[in-house]
């Protein structure tokens, strides 16, 4: 495609970080042949993809999955190890590292070195830094140096100067963290203009609302590789699911630590376990919402004991209490057996309602009155929903939208009309 | 964070915060803009916050003159170094200074701009050669000042010789530069040669006969000594701008004169080259 604006083929980055300390000459004299030892990492692992003039690209990622090197990458502070990167418009980057100013300058000075880094000469930026300190809301502190500024403040400053710089491509980098939300809104006020003039914005964040929101695409990328592309919404959506399999994979390796539990009770019956199920039946730490969940809990029968109840406590991991489902209220009858016995009482949700976050699971085995407690143990079991939709709130209420035109009264209308 | 964008207020907020593109500069003339405005940036910095301000880079050379001055020509040598070694000295030293400190603010030019580099592409070179520059500003006003209050004095003996002047000044940047080049490149991944070049400058100090009138140096040695680059130029210096006493280091060299002109050329050929080679890695070096 030759209206690309940036192209991006098979692109590999390795970073080597050395195990000795081979930059000092004291060892290079005294390690005269050795040659130096290195871990390699895999930074960025064959990657390639284009992005079209006018497009607004997202990359998001988790931590270390080299992001920010590839944006460094296409700002060519590195270069790649292997592969092309071509970039056919001037580019104007904005990279998370410090902000590039001269504490010791003025504001005003700092504008007009930064400007003159992206390429604009000093006439060009007399006549925008009036303009640019309003955006920046800095008009007072222009002639004041910036190891006086706020980090908030610098970093309007810098954004600021990133955008004047007649650039074609902006490169972004987690900007997001920038300023107070209504900055944010402002920048992408920016984004939008940069847009209608047909330039092109890449922007890594991590911020998936705000992706889905203003990108028209968005690339994950997962230990140095492209794993997806696409629409915003299906990628974010996608993103979060990796995260959920993410937190699933280090409660099976057993890093996730399990919650403080607190027991009490005489144990006339035991609770023996408790499993969480997905809709295949296959043991699981998190859950999508809107997937089925089944709480199975083990119990064995040590004394004779009627009947009982059996009750389900689910608390968000600060605290707030969400449900407590208990057999007695569904009116479902557990009798007991002989003493010795085992078995397993499951609570199927069809639909999970939680949204992400993390939860505790109580379970608790009462008498019919519920003043006895038999086996009550508080926050025995941590576990993890994901939200894929990227809904907002605590649960899923269920609820439908619907909308249909309003009525205008008539004579209102006609009043509005003459 | 649970604001949504309203669309009326896209690019409608009053001034547009986007300027369109201009038509763009070429990339040479970017490239200049900006050395000019780094250069001119450090000599402000370098003075700025300092009482006497300026005044210093005038200080200091006049320090290490009059130091020199009463050591060699008081105390040591007396009679022997000929009545025009103060102006010879004054020479020495004023173009001493600009070498020193070129060089000196060269070498640590890419290390200490980190926070330039990580933040976007320009030519790193440029910061090399802004960093000189600034040393160049500094000797242009001790150079004028010399001239302005030296010519009516008659301390200097201005003749045809003296037009070889600003071709040694050319050899002597590119000598800088040549060290600048290399030096703030491997000094990026080597650390400890920023002492070794403090080291080197005292070595040339003494090297160059700075301090002392070339002549008193014993005949037998003086080839050797004249093949030094900076020796070769102070010299050739002297003897274009303070006396024609003095000999060309060409008489001293003969055909010889060639290595240590050609050794600025390869130097520089040498710092370019390491230069453009370790480019790409300076990033991740930072």
């Amino acid at each position: 495609m030759s209206s690309a604006a940036v192209s991006v083929e098979h692109v590999t980055k390795r970073f080597r970080i050395p195990l000795d300390q081979t930059h000092r000459l004291k060892y290079r004299v005294s390690h005269p042949i050795s040659t130096s030892r290195y871990r390699e990492l895999l930074a960025v692992n064959d990657v390639s993809f284009e992005v079209g003039r006018g497009e607004f690209l997202g990359i998001t990622g988790p931590n270390g999955c080299g992001k920010s090197t590839l944006l460094k990458i296409l700002s060519r502070i590195y270069t790649a190890d292997s592969g092309r990167v071509s970039i056919r418009e001037r580019v104007s980057p904005f990279l998370e590292l410090g902000v590039g100013f001269n504490p010791e300058l003025t504001a005003r000075e700092n504008i007009f070195l930064g400007g003159a880094v992206l390429g604009l000469t000093r006439k060009q930026l007399a006549e925008r830094t009036e303009r640019l300190f309003e955006f920046a809301e800095l008009t007072d502190f222009a002639d004041q140096k910036v190891k006086n500024f706020s980090s908030g403040m610098a970093v309007r400053l810098a954004f600021s100067v990133a955008i004047q710089a007649d650039a074609g491509i902006l490169l972004m980098d987690e900007v997001l963290a920038v300023g107070d939300a209504r900055f944010q809104e402002k920048c992408f006020d920016v984004f939008a203009q940069y847009k209608r003039d047909n330039r092109t914005i890449v922007l890594v964040s991590h911020d998936l609302g705000s992706l889905e929101r203003y990108c028209d695409r968005v690339l994950l990328l997962q230990k140095g590789r492209l794993v997806a592309d696409g629409e915003a919404s299906e990628v974010t959506a996608q993103y979060r699911r990796i995260v959920g399999a993410m937190s699933n994979a280090e409660a099976s390796s057993g890093t996730a630590a399990l919650a403080a539990e607190h027991r009490w009770g005489a144990r006339e019956v035991e609770v023996t376990g408790v499993r969480l199920l997905d809709g295949d039946g296959k043991p699981q730490h998190t859950f999508l919402t809107d997937q089925p969940m089944t709480v199975a809990v083990d119990f064995r029968v040590n004394a004779h004991v009627e009947e009982f109840v059996c009750g389900l406590g689910f608390k968000r991991s600060d605290g707030i209490s969400l449900a407590g489902p208990n057999t007695k209220v569904a009116r479902h009858r557990i009798v007991a057996s002989e003493p010795g016995t085992c078995g397993t009482i499951t609570y199927t949700i069809p639909e999970v309602a939680l949204l992400g976050a993390s939860y505790l699971l109580t379970v608790a085995l009462y008498d019919v009155h519920l003043v006895h407690a038999f086996d009550h143990r508080d926050d025995m079991l941590e576990f993890r929903v994901a939200d894929d939709k990227g809904r907002m709130g605590l649960v899923d209420l269920g609820g439908v939208w619907h909308d249909a035109a309003i009525e205008v009264d008539k004579g209102r209308r006609e009043a509005i009309a003459g | 964070m649970t604001a949504i964008a309203d669309p009326g207020t896209l690019g409608s907020a009053g001034t547009p915060a986007v300027t369109l593109p201009a038509p763009r500069p070429s990339a040479f003339h970017t490239n200049l803009n900006l050395t000019r405005e780094l250069a001119v940036t450090s000599f402000k910095l370098k003075y700025t916050g300092s009482v006497l301000g300026y005044l210093w880079s005038l200080v200091k050379p006049l320090m290490i003159f009059g130091m020199m001055y009463l050591v060699f020509a008081v105390f040591l040598l007396r009679g022997r170094a000929g009545s025009d070694f103060p102006v010879q000295l004054l020479v020495g030293v004023v173009v001493w200074t600009f070498f020193a400190d070129a060089t000196l603010t060269s070498v640590s030019s890419i290390a200490s701009n980190g926070h330039m580099i990580l933040k976007a592409y320009f030519p790193r070179w440029i910061l090399v050669v802004a960093s000189t520059l600034s040393a160049a500003m500094t000797l242009a006003v001790n150079l004028t000042l010399m001239l302005a209050i030296g010519l009516p004095l008659h301390w200097f003996h201005v003749g045809w010789q003296t037009l070889l002047l600003p071709l040694l000044f050319v050899e002597l940047y590119l000598l800088i530069l040549g060290v600048g080049l290399l030096w703030s490149a491997l000094f990026v991944f080597y650390r400890d040669l920023g002492h070794v070049w403090e080291i080197i400058l005292q070595l040339l100090f003494y090297g160059s006969a700075i301090v002392f009138p070339f002549i008193l140096i014993p005949s037998r040695w003086q080839p050797w000594i004249a093949l030094n680059p900076l020796a070769q130029i102070v010299e050739d210096m002297r003897r274009a701008l303070v006396s024609t006493t003095i000999p060309w280091s060409s008489g001293i060299l003969g055909s010889r004169l060639a290595i240590p002109v050609i050794g600025v050329l390869v130097l520089f050929a040498l710092g370019a080259y390491t230069f453009r080679r370790l480019t790409p890695k300076f990033g991740e070096a930072l």
